[in-house]
């Protein structure tokens, strides 16, 4: 058995081209209470806390467990969550207006204090991978039980987006301290979502059940959901069919066409935000000849990868910023199709090494890659690592290719900037262009999104023609579960919110 | 899985004067079988490229998944339309080095530690053993993962794997049959007079070692192929798109409910493989042991 | 009583060096567990926080010694991913892997015993090679395989059976037995040629023996003195061989757990050494391996008492 790569490759496997944003919400009739709802998840949580969480799963159950300040709809807008309104006109004094009346699980109430003491907890705890989510926000200040006011050091476009996520999940620190060391792993009472935590037997299952007082009201629909860690998509899909699992968050790629003709199954997706593809190392040879680099993003066929390795579920990628987002933009297409003719007159008869792991499905990628590359003159070597291995090399620049995929940010700036500003946290290939990183850093920085917008055409344009990155594929997020689960609501960011689902 | 049939083997009692293979054959009709499907083996692996009735790495996407009884592909393609039977039979061409590899390393690597401790004696015995049992205390195959991730994932790093998780098991062989020469009076007399140790290897150790060596390597041969398996199952051996049969399930088991033939020829495949060796090791242990004897 | 004594100080060094052994192991491995606990919010001071956090800063031996030293004294650690303490973490799935071993175990009894008694009686027969040849076949079929063609057939298709998961026998005896009833089978088919080899050879022995012969001559029927009188004392080795796959039942486990996605120690074994969360894979192998020595020294001490010829002076 083959473990799923965190969050890596998971939109690789995960499933179906859809048309543009929205997802429509699954199935009509009137809701129905009661019942409970089992989702495999295809590797195992190490952290029910927020603030040292760094999976793509654990976020996927918080969303159902705790509130955060902002929330998303299908079409990756920000709307409100425990924030009600909000007032953003002065770029360092966010004022926000927080929801009256919500309680914790443990009956404790939340309120501006809360906010703060929350927000202090990210920036300062000694296990906290928040501190760089919250990097621009100073201080906040509570002006009573339902006002606060974030200061920032620096404008912070992103600021919004972030916390929706994690850093902006609140919990109850009276539930934080009654939790003590073992908080992570049991973090009773301590949400305000529509369901509350039960219990977590590691390996095996993460029981849920119903918040009865929550704030939204007549939600949830359902009496408890049970997460099931089934870490390989074939059992998913064996368990799916079995009955055991009600929702699969991903199944292998090659099974959805035989699910969507299935009638006891649901499928169906939007596109992800997401990017998939390889890093070309620009520290060191061959890729530190950009023509190189170029001779590579021209022989690779986007399309045939999309149709062999993917089974056409989902796009092709032309560069960082999917078609969910608002910065998408349609008209970028550099590297189109394949052209092995006009990659032999970049750059042709050198050779390089990729990195990757022994996932089937990137092992066939790899080869369909060496074929298409081959083509061009260019010999590619298959360096295959477990995943550990890969993982340090990559992060260490330790590569020439390095097949590396994001699972995206609701921003686009959390798509672009770590990856390609000089020196950014995921900027593995040692890129570097000044005017790249003065786009990023405007983009950052200003309100207007439609200068921002600009500032993200600018800066794809110049990272996909200077090609450290190959992008090949976009991903979907998709809806796979049995026909009794109704009112499921596609999100971009593959995370399956379960307050509005309900079971026939 | 484990290593235990080994243990079995390591009881077998010692006799002075080794039977030669042919007549064991003759005598014992288990060990004709074993003998005629273990070199049955070899031959396909020898003969494989040329019997193959395709290249088994040629991709041909068009005629993927073809079932078995296919014009030209008699036990049809997978699933990148690669010929099946000439990945099976090709695959051979991989289990078993990795049995002789990792036997090899076994043997070698547990008969030094064997025949020191059991020569020298005294405390080097004492340490040299204890070094034994913390190898055998160590979960086998949880040591062959530890070592194979810690080598990185491929066929040769997956056969040291296994030959060192062997090791044991040798050692103990020899040890004790080291130890039991030396109380015999003709070995005393010969060291008295002089005789160099190699000599007294070559000419008493050896020749007493060769019975139960024999039984323990075709058991851990057939040990060796089922863990190489099982690495490749884990995503720890041979890589793609090496014909490896463990390779061939793990990603034929992905197609179990439309196309069952791609993860059960290989699964019969290695079957058919260790079942060989094991009943040749079964079967010699048997027709040396003179309380089994009918 | 000095016997037991000995051999306990001899699981010393054995011990010293197990720990020495997978410490090494797993901290030379390639890989950083800052860069797996971390994922996809890897920075670089996240990643020096979190060196700092599991004391991967210091030296190799120092690191070391604090583990080995907290050991000692009854502390397992934490795990480094989960933050859960080694010891819990181990215990908490210990039941899951002792369920599946012990079902496993007796499978391979239940198919063990009568044929290896039959071949036994009926030496040489066609009966003994068919029997001989079917446990033989059982060690030989990769239990993995066993699994999926198990799950595929029984569970996916024919839906006899549920898809792995794990159901406490003391929460719900009959979900539990359906649970574990296909794994047992993957895992405990690999014994029957063993148990089998072990209930065959010892009957021959016993049925040589005199006093079957006498039992014989007084008339008893073949049957029952087989049953009976034989069969209780060739199991006596077999009692021997059981023992000592008690001891190894964390270790057969971990294909068989992972197939079925059953939440046992073998499967957390793994999935520590693939996230190098190096306490539980330390904690894991120790444990593993004390298992194995205690199960070898009862096996010893067993066997002396039920076979009196045998003393430990």
């Amino acid at each position: 058995m083959r473990r799923v790569a965190l969050g890596f490759i998971l939109v690789m496997l995960a499933a179906a081209c859809g048309g543009g944003g929205g997802g429509g919400n699954g199935g009509g009739g009137t809701p129905k209470n009661g019942g409970t709802a089992t989702i495999a998840l295809e590797s195992e949580l190490h952290t029910l806390d927020p603030m040292d969480s760094s999976l793509l799963v654990e976020r996927e159950v918080f969303y159902n467990m705790y509130d955060s300040l902002f929330t998303i709809d299908s079409s990756l807008a920000i709307k409100p969550g425990l924030v009600k309104t909000w007032d953003t006109s002065d770029p360092l004094n966010y004022k926000f207006t927080l929801q009256s009346g919500v309680k914790y699980h443990d009956g404790t109430p939340f309120n501006g204090a809360s906010v703060k003491a929350n927000i202090e907890r990210y920036k300062t705890g000694a296990t906290s991978r928040r501190k760089s989510d919250l990097s621009s926000v100073k201080s906040v200040e509570v002006t009573d039980d339902t006002h606060v006011i974030f200061h920032l050091g620096k404008p912070d476009s992103t600021l919004l987006a972030t916390l929706v996520d994690r850093a902006g999940m609140m919990l109850s620190l009276d539930a934080v301290s009654k939790g003590g060391q073992n908080f992570s792993l049991a973090p009773a009472g301590a949400g305000s979502g529509p369901f509350e935590f039960v219990e977590w037997k590691r390996n095996d299952h993460l029981t849920l059940k119903k918040n009865p007082s929550y704030w939204r009201s007549g939600l949830p629909y359902l009496d408890g959901v049970t997460y099931r860690a089934i870490p390989d998509v074939n059992a998913i899909l064996a368990a799916l069919k079995t009955g055991d699992i009600d929702i699969a968050r991903v199944i292998a790629s090659k099974d959805v066409a035989s699910l969507k003709t299935d009638s006891n199954f649901i499928y169906k997706d939007v596109p992800a935000i997401g990017f998939n593809g390889f890093e070309l190392n620009a520290g060191t040879s061959p890729f530190n000849d950009p023509a190189k680099r170029q001779a590579v993003a021209l022989a690779i066929d986007r399309y045939a990868i999309l149709k062999d390795i993917q089974f056409n579920i989902g796009v092709v990628a032309y560069g960082p910023i999917p078609p969910s987002s608002w910065a998408f933009d349609s008209s970028e297409k550099i590297y189109d199709h394949a052209d092995a003719s006009k990659a032999k007159s970049t750059a042709t008869g050198f050779t390089f090494t990729y990195k990757t792991t022994s996932d089937p499905v990137n092992q066939q990628l790899a080869q369909l890659m060496q074929s298409e590359l081959s083509a061009a003159g260019i010999t590619m070597q298959i360096q295959t690592e477990e995943f550990a291995t890969y993982q340090q090399e990559c992060a260490n620049h330790q590569f020439q290719a390095c097949g590396v995929s994001w699972s995206g940010r609701i921003d686009p700036d959390g798509n672009i900037y770590a990856w390609w500003h000089t020196g950014g946290s995921f900027n593995d290939s040692l890129y570097s262009n000044p005017q790249v990183d003065q786009w990023l850093e405007d983009a950052r920085t200003t309100a207007d999104q439609a200068k921002r917008k600009q500032d993200y055409d600018n800066a794809q344009k110049q990272i996909v023609q200077d090609a450290p990155y190959v992008f090949t594929t976009f991903g979907v997020s998709a809806q796979i579960s049995d026909t009794k689960i109704h009112g499921f609501t596609l999100y971009p960011d593959l995370m399956i919110r379960m307050a509005e689902v309900w079971k026939s | 899985m484990s290593n235990a049939p080994a243990i079995v083997a390591a009881g077998t009692p010692i006799r002075r004067r080794p039977i030669a293979l042919l007549e064991l054959a003759q005598r014992n009709r288990g060990v004709l079988v074993g003998l005629v499907f273990v070199g049955a083996l070899f031959l396909i692996a020898l003969v494989s490229p040329i019997i193959s009735p395709h290249d088994p790495i040629a991709t041909e996407p068009d005629n993927a998944y073809l079932p078995p009884l296919s014009p030209g592909h008699v036990l049809g393609t997978d699933e990148l339309g690669r010929d099946q039977i000439s990945r099976v039979l090709w695959g051979a061409r991989v289990s078993l080095p990795v049995a002789l590899v990792a036997v090899a390393v076994g043997l070698v690597g547990g008969g030094v530690l064997g025949l020191l401790s059991g020569y020298a004696g005294g405390l080097t015995d004492l340490l040299l053993m204890r070094v034994v049992d913390a190898l055998l205390a160590f979960p086998a195959l949880i040591l062959a993962i530890a070592l194979v991730a810690a080598l990185g994932p491929s066929l040769r790093n997956a056969m040291i794997a296994i030959g060192i998780v062997a090791i044991p098991v040798y050692a103990r062989l020899v040890r004790a049959v080291v130890l039991q020469l030396k109380q015999m009076e003709f070995v005393m007399a010969t060291r008295s007079l002089g005789a160099s140790p190699i000599r007294l290897i070559v000419r008493h150790l050896i020749p007493n070692l060769m019975n139960p060596i024999l039984v323990q390597i075709s058991l851990s041969a057939g040990f060796a192929i089922l863990a190489e398996a099982v690495l490749s199952f884990l995503g720890l051996g041979a890589q793609p798109p090496t014909p490896d049969w463990g390779q061939m399930i793990t990603t034929g088991r992905t197609f179990l409910p439309n196309d069952p033939w791609l993860a059960i020829v290989p699964g019969i495949a290695i079957s058919i493989t260790v079942y060989s060796f094991n009943l040749l090791g079964d079967s010699l242990r048997d027709a040396l042991d003179p309380r089994l004897r009918s | 009583m000095s016997y037991i004594l000995r051999r306990l100080v001899l699981m010393l060094p054995v011990a010293f060096l197990v720990t020495v052994g997978v410490f090494m192991l797993i901290h030379l491995s390639p890989g950083d567990p800052a860069l797996i606990i971390l994922g996809e919010d890897r920075n670089p001071e996240a990643i020096a926080q979190v060196h700092q956090e599991l004391g991967l800063d210091k030296p190799l031996y120092a690191q070391y010694l604090i583990w080995v030293g907290h050991i000692i004294h009854g502390d397992w650690g934490r795990s480094i991913t989960t933050h859960e303490p080694v010891w819990n973490a181990i215990t908490d799935r210990l039941p899951a892997t002792l369920e599946l071993g012990i079902a496993a175990l007796l499978w391979s009894l239940v198919v063990a015993i009568p044929l290896g008694t039959i071949a036994a009686v009926r030496r040489g027969s066609a009966a003994d090679r068919i029997a001989t040849g079917v446990s033989v076949a059982g060690v030989s079929v990769p239990n993995f395989f066993i699994g999926i063609v198990l799950i595929y057939v029984l569970s996916v298709s024919a839906r006899i059976f549920p898809f792995g998961g794990y159901v406490p026998i003391t929460q719900d005896p009959w979900e539990s037995l359906r649970h574990v009833i296909l794994p047992a089978i993957a895992l405990g088919t690999a014994g029957t040629a063993i148990n089998m080899r072990f209930t065959r050879s010892s009957m021959i022995e016993v049925l040589n023996h005199d006093y079957i012969r006498t039992a014989r001559a007084k008339g008893a029927s073949w049957r029952r003195v087989v049953f009976v009188h034989a069969l209780k004392n060739a199991l006596i080795p077999v009692v021997t061989i059981v023992g000592l796959q008690i001891g190894g039942i964390i270790e057969g486990a971990v294909v068989t757990e992972t197939v079925f996605t059953w939440p046992g120690v073998g499967r957390l074994a793994v999935e520590s050494i693939f996230n190098r969360d190096y306490t539980v894979v330390q904690g894991v192998v120790l444990l593993a391996a004390f298992s194995y020595m205690l199960a070898n020294l009862a096996v010893d001490l067993v066997y002396g008492w039920l076979d009196p010829r045998i003393s430990y002076a």
